[in-house]
């Protein structure tokens, strides 16, 4: 089945050891950090790539918001993995937009994308972003599109013959509910799939960047707002008192641990 | 008015979410959403609400259209400016798309709400916020464990049930699959956390990998100890790349940046350098300890309660004798 | 011959910043034609080893003659980390601990000019002026590389593609045709190939090899760079834009610097030379002695790791310069040799080597001429030649001759070659390489070394922590904030990428030279302690820790390191 899979996606600061936040509220020196292809968002770009690659004539595309500088970085590395087109939108960094705005942008985005035909639509993203970690805009944007059959936190997904789709989401307690689903459109927010990241393929790349960079030129501002007021914005501080227990016999060591799990 | 969103029958985490709601201080709806209303609404007619229930079979189960219908209808219903459900896998996939739809707000993985604010995490649970919206009605899903269950007395419930036609889906649900043995996955319900972490996989003293006696010791503790297994991501990760690795491990064992965030009593680390067990990964474990051999490691200093500096393949052999009973396995 | 592309780039660093920097202006203003896609502009694709263009730690002070020369309005405060320089000065650090090893005439001194020191060390009340930057910018390369690479990109008129390593030139018939990928041995044809992957980059020395160097050069001078970015207290009282420079402490072979940038961020860090003739060369622990000298220590104290880094420098300067262009090739940057190695400045000449190639490749593409060893050296070379990077260069060239025969006379020796213009300098020796033995004579008895060598080999430690504290350096004492062990900096300070599947990079080439090595510097050495005793006499290499410094490839006495082109390495937090 020639599958047409539109993979939402942003950008998140990796390593994030040094994230601080400044009034705004904003990240200090954001744009100054590595920044990677949201990792949860990622998971899902793989299984879309992996299920391109399953059915020929089945395409892919990111639709993917960050301001444009910064995701034109991300995306030449992104670009490597697996054939795509991206749908840049040069919008805010960061975590602290609202999903309604997010959404918003992206299911609009989503209906300029010339030859997508909407009823046959997958659409994926990644259960939560990596930055506002809310996982709220997938649904929304599903919602927008008018799409009624969503899943969130996918960790597989077969295709049955005839189309159908079997799903299983991540529950509590690491419980899986096993679902069917009969066609599209669907919406499938992945946790983290199954599929480890595909290594870099520089033609891939290539390919890519002949409608990457002209997209990335054209890609249109896409303003974002917060939504709410900020009241604090922190780093956790607290710090505990670690005890350092040094040059105990490990028996010694083990009998304290039962103790303490036993207590 | 404050409208409490649960399924029926209520969980732990719907009987938090009530109590968090009653001290808010408005006026209470309690909208039920399952098979049949009644009883549940029972079990928690002390509350003082009003209940409203969307009921019948399409409702029973877990799904994004029938869920999304329902929350809407009572949204609606209910006229609410605030509505407050568990942050469970069920309203988290239904309640966004139910904000799009009637034009609210919504919040997720709320630690703490009080009138007016939410406080949550942001960027991979590092960043900690206390936000305020105007925009209504605001949805705000409340993270499980992050306060008391509701413990009033049952009462009979008047239960006004709302007549929503079960909306057109493709989607069937098959049913739950549970994990066959007990420690190939996280379990919430363990008193004991325990984070394996890579350096179980790497070369030890004696410049050896030993990886299937890491395998055989981890097993052995934590089944013996009835703890709930969770691991590092770059363990984890291994896995991908064709390593030697603790062959039991899955990407549902992860605690972090890309896995969860347990909120187990204690926690105890084993081999973790760096700062995902440490900082995110056991940030809602009360009680924390860890087995390191580098006393100078800035991860768990400050982060846990006491750092053993010891061989953890030690002190896990030393372990599995105090605890005896190797038929226990 | 079919050509994927016109012009293929191997290593985004400030050459190629400067290069593709005056390549996409040219190309966009002149609408000149790709040979390999016709209808289209020439086609340029640059190949990064690492996962991103702002990828290393690099802080650096520089004159920026040539960056400005590209960007006349150039403002700092577009690019994070810039400042212009507001302080300079030069300083002497006395060793506070007596740890370190001193030639007995430094000693004398240090005895005379402790009376006039103040916190441990002397201002030096003048700079000579081939040192001077005063006029310059504190830049960040990370962030320099990321503001020109963006712009580039917006150009849209050259892909620069990251993470993907190229293995070698693709040499056919005495000519380079292209580049070979690492990702999959995979050929790309190019009429032009410009290599500037630096002086340890595969590309450049797979052409050493082919080529050979012109007569009478030899890279023989290297020095690792290792590098803090601190966040300064609160308080501190250093403002953006003030340039310290060390020398003396903690070794005296090694020099030191301290640029303060913009919000209260500092760069710190120190080179250790080829020259000092320590086996066991750990940047690290000396890093940390180097910031707790006084002189320091009351400006960082109460601060934090921001990040940190290490990287290889080629310190042979223009001694060191390969053939810099032939058939198909050009070379810019550190690894054609453009670096001073008496001013201590490479980022600003290495930029205006990549800018000469542009020009030259500009006025090549105009007139239609193929990109031949001939033409090169007509335009590209001939430039080069007559810039001011030549001249001063050709100062430098002998300006560090001294360091092999000895810190003083090396010191004496840069004097000479920088007041005399070059025209005078220390005659030229070998460096010494000299066994543990030798090294810490006088101080550490042959029979102890042997017992600390026994005690580490049975821990499964290195060595250089047991011998330094052995001499009298004092323990470092963590404070897990700033002092850190040094897998809490490759931990805190960024991130070591190593994709899954990708092939160990570090090869140790004959397993005899490795058992019969006693010295086993790659160890002592590793800046992230990625090569550690194995389970044979042959070092084990962990490519999860490998921060790709490069350090190993020189410091092996044998030689017997491959370093190949593999993706990943540590990506500094904030650079």
């Amino acid at each position: 089945m020639s599958y047409q899979i539109v993979v939402c996606g942003g950008i998140a600061p990796d390593p994030l050891q040094t994230l601080e936040p400044v009034p705004g509220p904003a990240l200090k020196n954001e744009m100054m950090l590595p920044h990677v292809f949201d990792p949860w968002a990622a998971h899902a770009l793989y299984e879309a790539g992996h299920l391109a690659k399953l059915n020929p004539g089945a395409k892919v595309w990111v639709v993917s918001m960050a301001p444009k500088a910064k995701l034109q970085q991300v995306m030449m590395t992104v670009a490597q993995k697996l054939p795509f087109e991206l749908v840049p939108l040069d919008g805010p960094p960061g975590g602290f937009t609202d999903s309604a705005d997010v959404a918003e942008a992206l299911a609009a985005a989503i209906r300029t994308i010339a030859g997508l035909d909407l009823s046959r639509l997958l659409l994926f993203g990644g259960w939560e972003s990596a930055t506002r970690g809310a996982g709220t805009t997938m649904q929304r944007v599903g919602a927008l599109l008018g799409i009624t059959e969503q899943f969130l936190a996918v960790d597989q997904l077969e295709v049955r013959d005839g189309g159908s789709l079997r799903v299983w989401e991540r529950l509590e307690g690491g419980r899986q509910q096993v679902s069917l689903c009969s066609g599209l459109p669907a919406m499938l927010a992945w946790a983290t799939g199954h599929l480890p990241e595909p290594p870099n393929h520089p033609p891939t790349g290539m390919a890519n960047g002949r409608l990457l960079m002209p997209a990335l030129q054209k890609a249109k501002p896409a303003p974002a707002g917060a939504g709410c007021t900020f009241l604090d914005v922190s780093l956790p501080k607290q710090i505990r008192q670690t005890v350092i227990v040094k040059d105990k016999p490990a028996a010694e060591i083990a009998r304290e641990i039962v103790e303490w799990i036993t207590q | 008015m404050i409208l409490v969103i649960l399924e029926t029958p209520i969980s732990k985490a719907g009987l938090e979410s009530l109590c968090c709601a009653t001290k808010l201080g408005d006026t209470l709806t309690v909208g039920l959403v399952g098979a049949a209303a009644q009883e549940a609404a029972n079990s928690i007619g002390g509350c003082g609400a009003r209940f409203l229930a969307v009921e019948g079979e399409p409702y029973s189960v877990s799904r994004y259209a029938t869920d999304a219908a329902a929350a809407e209808a009572l949204i609606r219903a209910s006229g609410a400016a605030l509505a407050i459900a568990p942050c469970t896998h069920r309203w988290q996939r239904a309640l966004p798309g139910v904000a799009q739809r009637v034009g609210g707000a919504i919040d997720t993985h709320a630690v703490d709400i009080s009138p007016g604010s939410v406080r949550r995490w942001y960027y991979r649970q590092r960043i900690e916020v206390t936000l305020a919206r105007a925009a209504t009605p605001w949805i705000i899903l409340r993270e499980p464990g992050s306060g008391d269950p509701w413990q009033g007395v049952p009462a009979q419930a008047t239960v006004e049930r709302l007549d929503v036609t079960p909306p057109a889906t493709r989607t069937q649900v098959e049913g739950i699959e549970a994990q066959a043995a007990s420690q190939q996955t996280i379990r919430p319900d363990a008193a004991l956390l325990f984070v394996a972490g890579a350096g179980w996989t790497k070369k030890q003293k004696d410049g050896a990998v030993r990886t299937s006696e890491a395998s055989e010791l981890i097993l052995q503790f934590v089944n013996r100890t009835g703890a709930s297994l969770g691991s590092s991501k770059s363990l984890v990760d291994q896995s991908g790349e064709g390593q030697a690795v603790l062959p039991f491990l899955t990407h549902l064992h992860q605690v972090g940046q890309t896995g969860s965030t347990p909120r187990h009593r204690k926690g105890l680390a084993s081999c973790c350098h760096g700062e995902e067990p440490h900082v995110v990964g056991w940030r809602f474990v009360n009680e924390r300890r860890a087995i390191n051999l580098d006393p100078n490691c800035g991860w768990a200093r400050g982060k846990a309660d006491v750092l053993y500096v010891a061989d953890a393949f030690e002190v896990l052999r030393e372990a599995a004798k105090a605890l005896g009973q190797p038929g226990a396995d | 011959m079919n050509l994927d592309a016109d012009i293929l780039c191997v290593g985004f660093g400030p050459a190629m910043g400067g290069f593709l920097t005056t390549l996409t202006r040219g190309l966009s203003e002149e609408g000149l034609e790709s040979a390999a896609m016709p209808g289209l502009p020439p086609q340029v694709i640059c190949y990064e080893r690492a996962d991103d263009i702002s990828f290393g730690v690099s802080g650096v002070v520089t004159r920026a003659r040539a960056i400005r020369a590209s960007f006349p309005e150039f403002d700092p405060d577009a690019v994070p980390m810039a400042a212009p320089v507001t302080s300079e000065s030069l300083v002497y650090l006395l060793d506070p601990h007596g740890a370190s090893r001193r030639p007995a005439m430094l000693r004398a001194a240090d005895g005379i000019l402790k009376i006039a020191a103040e916190h441990g060390a002397i201002e030096l009340p003048y700079i000579p002026g081939f040192l001077q930057k005063h006029d310059g910018f504190v830049l960040s390369i990370g962030q320099f590389n990321q503001w020109a690479g963006q712009q580039v990109l917006m150009s849209g008129l050259a892909q620069i593609w990251p993470s993907a390593p190229v293995s070698a030139p693709l040499i056919e018939e005495g000519r380079v045709s292209g580049v070979v990928l690492a990702a999959d041995g995979a050929g790309v044809r190019g009429a032009l190939t410009v290599v500037g992957d630096g002086p340890y980059g595969a590309a450049g020395r797979r052409l050493d090899e082919e080529f050979g160097l012109p007569e009478g050069h030899v890279r023989d001078e290297w020095a690792v760079g290792m590098k803090l970015v601190i966040e300064l207290p609160e308080d501190t009282t250093l403002a953006p834009g003030t340039v310290i420079h060390t020398f003396g402490y903690p070794e005296p072979e090694i020099f030191g610097f301290f640029y303060t940038h913009p919000d209260r961020i500092a760069s710190a860090g120190i080179f250790v030379p080829s020259w000092l003739e320590n086996p066991v060369r750990t940047a690290y622990r000396y890093l940390q002695h180097f910031i707790q000298h006084p002189y320091l220590w009351r400006y960082v104290r109460g601060g934090r790791m921001k990040s940190w880094g290490a990287k290889s420098l080629l310190e042979s300067g223009r001694r060191g310069e390969p053939f810099l262009a032939g058939d198909g090739y050009a070379r810019i940057g550190e690894g054609s040799g453009s670096t001073n190695v008496l001013t201590g400045s490479g980022v600003d000449e290495a930029w205006l080597t990549g800018t000469q190639l542009a020009e030259a490749v500009l006025v090549l593409l105009r007139e239609k001429k193929p990109f031949t060893r001939e033409n090169l050296e007509a335009t590209y070379v001939a430039r080069r030649r007559t810039s001011w990077l030549e001249r001063e260069n050709l100062v430098a060239e002998k300006a560090r001759n001294g360091f092999a025969r000895g810190v003083i006379q090396g010191f004496l020796g840069m004097a000479l070659a920088g007041f005399t213009r070059g025209r005078l300098h220390w005659p030229s020796g070998d460096v010494k390489r000299r066994t543990l033995k030798e090294y810490y004579s006088g101080r550490l008895s042959p029979h102890r070394i042997v017992e600390i060598q026994k005690q580490c080999a049975a821990a499964g430690i290195s060595l250089h922590d047991a011998l330094m504290d052995a001499c009298g350096w004092p323990a470092i004492q963590y404070d897990g904030q700033l002092l850190v062990t040094h897998q809490d900096a490759l931990l805190m300070g960024g991130k070591v990428q190593a994709p899954a599947g990708a092939e160990d990079h570090v090869l140790f080439r004959d397993a005899v030279l490795c058992e019969e090595c006693r010295q086993r510097t790659c160890i002592e050495m590793c800046s992230g302690q990625a090569i550690h005793a194995g389970e044979t006499k042959v070092p084990a290499f962990e490519r999860e820790k490998c921060v790709h410094c490069g350090a190993c490839l020189w410091n092996c006495p044998g030689n017997n390191i491959a370093f190949a082109a593999g993706p990943g390495g540590f990506h500094s937090a904030e650079n």
